[in-house]
């Protein structure tokens, strides 16, 4: 029964809750939007590399480098998609 | 076919392994879909015009619930696909089964929303916020729905043929969708919930 949870994916469960808990301090405390912000980034990107490190097993073949290769261009496009438009549409550099 | 023993069943092919590197290609292309996505999102939260605002409608208590079953069933496929790499095919059913009810019960709870949602007077065509919200959540939701048949089909191939180099491949592949879910609704949790409620 031991060999079915795996310390590593048991830890990578309680990081999640923990930091989603952390996540939800934004909602609870009256927090300055930059705060809250801040806030909502880390916890948000340290429970994606959690995702790809422990649980998809992103590093362990051998074609990590592509993989992640492809991960970062899909996370850069999808960045550049998210600020470009918040830059050129809400914030109002045009 | 030239079966590698070395390494886990899922990639003991060739063809195994560049199924997995496609299907991680996939997913880079699922993350600039669900980027314009999130960009529509920001650019309309606040073009709300005469219907509710998103402080106004979202409530608290059933989004924590939705990120808890979410984040415990991308667990629990972890947990059977380690169970399937031990070869112990009945654990790794019971880990892809429980997945399942939490997916379907992740599924319940965001159509309840959905519901209170219109309820309040936001409904697809309310405003230009309402309509990216729904479509936003309706894109992960309809992604979940899909993910619920794939999973069933692939428990039914498991329980049929086995552990083969094929079934362990595909199971490992619906795995990393199902991650990938779970990554895209911790960024609607963060950015359209609790930014919204903040």
């Amino acid at each position: 029964m031991r060999a079915l949870f795996p310390l590593k994916q048991v830890m990578g469960l309680i990081c999640s809750l923990t930091l989603t808990a952390a996540a939800l301090t934004v909602y609870f405390f009256d927090l300055s939007f930059e705060a809250g912000s801040s806030v909502l980034l880390i916890t948000a990107f340290l429970q994606a590399i959690i995702q790809l490190t422990v649980f998809m097993h992103a590093g362990e073949g051998e074609d990590k480098k592509i993989i992640y290769t492809g991960i970062y261009y899909g996370a850069f496009v999808a960045l550049v998609t998210v600020f470009g438009s918040l830059l050129a549409l809400v914030w109002g550099y045009y | 076919m030239k079966i590698d023993q070395t390494l886990p069943l899922e990639y003991s092919t060739e063809q195994n392994r560049l199924n997995i590197l496609g299907f991680w290609i996939f997913l880079g292309a699922e993350i600039a879909l669900f980027g314009t996505l999130f960009a529509s999102y920001f650019t309309l939260v606040n073009r709300t015009g005469s219907g509710p605002t998103a402080a106004e409608i979202f409530e608290i208590m059933p989004v924590i619930i939705e990120t808890v079953l979410l984040l415990i069933s991308s667990f629990t496929i972890g947990l059977g696909i380690h169970a399937m790499r031990l070869g112990r095919k009945r654990a790794m059913l019971i880990f892809f089964g429980s997945t399942l009810l939490l997916g379907l019960s992740f599924l319940a709870v965001e159509i309840y929303d959905f519901i209170v949602y219109i309820h309040e007077g936001a409904t697809l065509q309310t405003s230009g916020f309402t309509a990216i919200l729904f479509t936003l959540l309706g894109t992960h939701g309809a992604h979940i729905i899909f993910g619920l048949f794939w999973g069933l089909l692939i428990m039914y191939q498991i329980i049929k043929n086995g552990l083969t180099p094929e079934t362990t491949n595909k199971a490992f592949i619906f795995s990393l969708y199902w991650h990938f879910l779970d990554v895209i609704w911790i960024f609607i949790f963060s950015f359209v919930f609790l930014k919204g409620m903040m």
